[in-house]
């Protein structure tokens, strides 16, 4: 009990040093992210399901955001809050249809989604401002704070992001994520034994993708801008890396995952102009070497020891491999 | 009405770079179960192969034609067997993200030798300028383009279903386990089956040289487009593919007659359909979805 | 060789310039509520105190992605060589400290340069960020400058919204926008080549705004847009639009593409493969860079017309500062490189002229001043929507038997005087807060 108390604790060290260790408004492009891994590793490391369209949810979250803290003045944590709903309301039709295929299937079917979000995103340019996207989203204050200063955005947001990722993991220990996990294991068998597998995986979906638009409304007011880029496929792809790089079905994986690739991009911003050289090499490093992600190797090396890192064991991959043949 | 005509034989053209690039895409997905995320890469690479070939070695299109190929097919053996065969095990979500690393380098690695804008490639002298077929009036590389590549699918599909290799690719990507269990050694074929799916890619790249722009990030959207052509072809379906590329050829040319800004999302509403009403594809047996 | 007007001969030439623009303004009569956008500027000029003991110039665009060639790392150091040209002629006190020019690549990623524009501006102290194309990023960029009250001049982005909706205090658009382009070529062309139009364009803001700004140039100059076509983005094939085009004949004459990187080189490549310019349809092209002619070479765009802010065989002047680059970079400029350093240089210029590096006092400086240089000729720097206006050129392709050396693909046609070329303030939508 006592090493978990205490890696709890480095953890929330951590967390709240960030923006004095990196630059503050990357700190909350690592938190953003990170919420937003986490949230889709509810469907591909609990859940057993690839979602490849989940851009879809982070952006409509962002211009759900942007749009009620600009024109209604709406504000914080509000704005992010409404993120959150547009993309639960989103995701219960769209992801209603999905959950009725699995595998690549699945994977695809929301790519289409995702696809038909971006061209309705480019071509309502009255509410999305099309290609030029949003500008001049106010993060507006808390209880008299300003929250200007990135610094104070860090800390305003970090409570926020800090409830989703408890959430996430909260999902994945209850006995709701044991069901979730039957599933990715054996949806015939848990099926028969009369739970209603649907209903948990569109419960599972939604609550993922509201979280999703939760992490876009946490970003949108970092950046106080967007644009179409945020609906874009890059960016569904972009936090299946993280996940991958960082380790499924861990409780830190997505995070750690979402720092390393931030981190990666605004350093080589800075470095070199070869990212693509660098970024793909770091990809295949990471996959060749660190098959389970870098907290699943990790795991692996110190098995059986308590703290925060040890969620439920990463499934053996060749069992996950079932879920998406 | 004439003009309904030629523009939907015109979207034939397009189908027919989608159909190559679907069929090489489905054969490896069939035998290795690899979404190779890396082909529009490679058909880059093929398209920069034929402008090295003719600007740097002088040598003529008809040579770029089948040099450029084989030589994406040798570097897609090379990649095979040094990156993507221990995945295979695996989840093909690994090989997924594998190939989509590759292809960052290999594009990322073009643009540092040759720029972003691209390099200029023109048609062989044989086949410019255009021809004039009653009311049809189509520019001779693209007429050339669509026999070729018709010609391309059909000898792939002879060499499927009637030879022995190919029954082998049948039976794996069909029944994968069955065929392993009565002691057919698919292992041995990964290799040349990835190249030759390569290649195909490659070969696309060489036919677009001439009517595109040849240049590193050329084939980077082109993959998601035919990933979608071969769901709604049914996974790992040879035929499904080939006859899928060309209709959405076809629709997107139709769709942008009529309502251009639609041409694009077109497939990926006619891939949410497919996967909703009929899994398997529109080709597929329901066994192999 | 860039060349702000010197102290003493600016009285001069500000008011003879003052007097013309104030002529153009009574024939237009359109100006006439407004303020005249040339404020007499002031001639204090001290010693400089910086905040800081230094001076921070950040420059961000894209390095690897589809528009690294039109400016990249190649724009990084056209402004490292204003910098170095600045403490050549004045000194190396030139501004009372040293000058740092940092760079970063926004990868075409909006959140990515917000990020590094913050940084830049907050950690690193840059006083000023120039470069910045692709508009979604300038625009993110623009945004964050007037958060951070520092200034931010861009060079690169083609849409107009800088100085309209989007408008603030501190950000400046130098070199060219999206009417501006249409000004020129829309104008000229349907006056001396073709009255009849087929616009095909992307369809993103870019696409909408110059089909937009086209359209009302060719209606305003006595031509018709027979019919525009949104395409979708990206695209590798517009053979579906030239077959449509070709059954317009004969009662089309322009075939005007709206495209930019590499579609504009399929849409180029496809034109031709056609022939569409036999058959009487000529091509006219909204956007053109210096680097899109190199890559495809001059026979695919021979004789076609465009809109461009400079061209770097297009005089003396010009060709100087384009042979001094060449020797640096191995490369002729284009045009937004060139800008990339004069609006480096002006920038200097603005902070000699204020004493300081305060935003506030260098915008004051910026704002209403007159200009030529090697770059921007009959310049201006317009007090109530911070555009830089200047002359613009409508430009010619040259043929493969008209080129002369390498890099030589361009003729200039005529010039574009300023007034002309830009949106006038009359009709801009800036609201600048005070």
């Amino acid at each position: 009990m006592r090493s978990r108390a205490a890696g709890w604790g480095l953890l929330l060290a951590v967390g709240l040093a960030l923006p004095w260790l990196i630059y503050p408004v990357l700190a909350v492009d690592i938190l953003a992210w990170g919420l937003f891994a986490a949230a889709f590793d509810i469907l591909l490391g609990c859940t057993g399901l690839l979602s490849f369209g989940h851009a879809a949810f982070f952006g409509t979250g962002a211009y759900a955001a942007a749009v009620v803290a600009l024109r209604l003045g709406v504000a914080f944590p509000w704005d992010a809050v409404a993120g959150a709903v547009a993309a639960a309301l989103l995701a219960l039709p769209l992801m209603a249809l999905s959950i009725r295929r699995t595998g690549i299937s699945f994977a695809m079917i929301t790519l289409a989604f995702a696809q038909m979000v971006f061209y309705v995103a480019n071509a309502w340019r009255s509410l999305t401002g099309g290609e030029n996207g949003i500008t001049g989203v106010p993060r507006g204050e808390v209880l008299g704070w300003s929250l200007s200063p990135a610094v104070a955005y860090y800390y305003a947001a970090f409570p926020l992001v800090a409830l989703g990722l408890l959430l996430c993991w909260r999902i994945v220990r209850s006995p709701f994520g044991r069901v979730l996990l039957a599933i990715r294991e054996n949806e015939v068998r848990t099926q028969s034994l009369g739970y209603p597998v649907s209903r948990y995986k569109l419960i599972a979906t939604v609550l993922s993708c509201a979280l999703s638009g939760l992490a876009g409304g946490v970003w949108v007011l970092n950046h106080g801008f967007v644009a179409l880029d945020a609906v874009h496929w890059t960016t569904s792809g972009t936090v299946v890396v993280m996940v991958l790089l960082g380790g499924m079905a861990t409780r830190l994986g997505p995070l750690v995952g979402a720092a390393l690739v931030m981190l990666l991009r605004d350093f080589l911003s800075r470095w070199t102009d070869a990212w693509g050289i660098a970024t793909g090499t770091i990809f295949i490093a990471v996959i060749l070497v660190f098959r389970q992600g870098i907290v699943g190797t990790l795991e692996g090396l110190v098995a059986g020891r308590g703290g925060p890192a040890a969620a439920p064991a990463a499934p053996p991959v060749e069992e996950a491999a079932s879920g998406l043949r | 009405m004439e003009n309904v005509l030629l523009q939907a034989f015109n979207g034939l053209i397009n189908g027919a770079f989608y159909a190559l690039l679907s069929l090489g895409l489905a054969v490896i997905f069939g035998m290795l179960r690899v979404l190779n995320f890396m082909h529009g890469a490679l058909y880059m690479l093929g398209a920069f192969g034929a402008y090295l070939l003719t600007a740097e070695l002088g040598l003529s299109f008809w040579w770029a034609l089948v040099v450029s190929p084989l030589a994406v097919a040798a570097v897609g053996f090379l990649l095979e067997r040094v990156f993507l065969r221990w995945l295979y095990d695996l989840d093909p979500l690994y090989n997924l993200l594998l190939t989509f690393g590759l292809a960052l380098a290999i594009q990322d690695g073009m643009r540092l030798r040759f720029g972003m804008q691209g390099v200029p490639y023109s048609a062989p002298p044989q086949l410019q300028g255009a021809l004039q077929i009653g009311v049809m009036f189509f520019p001779t590389y693209r007429l050339f383009v669509l026999a070729f590549s018709v010609l391309v699918c059909l000898g792939t599909w002879w060499v499927i279903e009637r030879t022995r290799v190919g029954m082998v690719i049948r039976a794996a990507t069909e029944k994968p386990m069955l065929t392993r269990a009565l002691g057919i050694d698919v292992d041995r074929w990964i290799p040349p089956v990835f190249a030759f799916g390569v290649a195909l890619a490659g070969l696309a790249g060489v036919l677009a040289a001439p009517m595109r722009n040849v240049s590193p990030l050329m084939g980077a959207d082109l993959i998601i487009t035919t990933f979608a052509i071969v769901v709604i072809g049914g996974m790992g379906s040879i035929l499904g593919s080939v006859v899928t590329g060309f209709i959405v050829g076809v629709a997107a040319a139709l769709g942008a007659v009529y309502y251009p800004p639609i041409a694009n999302t077109l497939v990926f509403i006619l891939m949410a359909l497919v996967l909703l009403l009929r899994p398997q594809g529109l080709f597929g047996s329901a066994e192999a979805g | 060789m860039a060349r702000g007007t010197t102290a003493e001969s600016r009285t001069g030439i500000t008011r003879r310039r003052f007097l013309t623009a104030a002529g153009a303004g009574v024939a237009g009569a359109a100006l006439a509520p407004l303020a005249s956008p040339w404020p007499r500027v002031s001639r204090a000029q001290g010693a400089v105190r910086l905040t800081h003991g230094k001076l921070v110039i950040g420059i961000i665009n894209d390095q690897s992605g589809v528009y690294a060639d039109l400016a990249g790392l190649k724009a990084v150091e056209a402004v490292k060589m204003a910098v170095e040209d600045f403490q050549k002629k004045y000194g190396q006190n030139a501004v009372g400290g040293p000058i740092e020019v940092i760079s970063a690549d926004h990868q075409n990623k909006p959140d990515l340069g917000s990020a590094k524009a913050q940084e830049f501006y907050d950690r690193d102290g840059a006083s000023m960020i120039v470069g910045v194309d692709t508009s979604s990023v300038g625009l993110a960029v623009a945004n964050v400058a007037a958060q951070k009250r520092k200034i931010h001049i861009n060079v690169g982005a083609a849409t107009s919204a800088l100085t309209n909706d989007n408008c603030n205090k501190y950000t400046f658009h130098y070199a060219y926008d999206t009417v501006m382009l249409a000004n020129g070529t829309a104008t000229e062309v349907t006056r001396k080549i073709g009255k009849n139009w087929y616009i095909v364009y992307p369809n993103y803001a870019f696409g909408q705004d110059m089909n937009r700004s086209f359209t009302r140039a060719i209606q305003k100059a006595g031509g018709k847009v027979l019919l525009a076509d949104a395409t979708p983005f990206p695209n590798d094939d517009f053979s579906t639009y030239l077959i449509k085009a070709r059954g317009m004949r004969p009662l089309l004459n322009i075939v005007g593409t709206m495209h930019a990187g590499q579609d504009l080189v399929n849409f180029v490549k496809q034109y031709n493969e056609f022939g569409l310019r036999k058959q009487g349809l000529n091509l006219a092209i909204g956007l053109l860079f210096l680097s899109d002619i190199h890559s495809l070479g001059v026979q695919a765009y021979q004789g076609t017309l465009y809109t461009t802010a400079w061209e770097w065989s297009m005089d003396r002047q010009a060709r100087e500062w384009a042979d001094r680059f060449l020797a640096r970079t191995k490369v002729r400029p284009t045009f937004v490189m060139a800008g990339d350093y004069s609006a480096t240089w002006q920038y200097l210029e603005a902070v000699r002229r204020a004493g300081t590096d305060d935003s506030e006092k260098v915008v004051a400086a910026l704002e209403g001043y007159r200009f030529s240089d090697f770059f921007i000729r009959n310049g201006g720097i317009r007090k109530q929507d911070h555009l830089v206006v200047h002359d613009a050129y409508l430009a010619r392709v040259k043929a493969p038997n008209e080129v002369k050396e390498p890099w030589d693909y361009v003729e200039i046609v005529s010039k574009i005087p300023a007034r002309e070329a830009f949106l006038p303030l009359s009709q801009s939508t800036c609201k600048m807060g005070a």
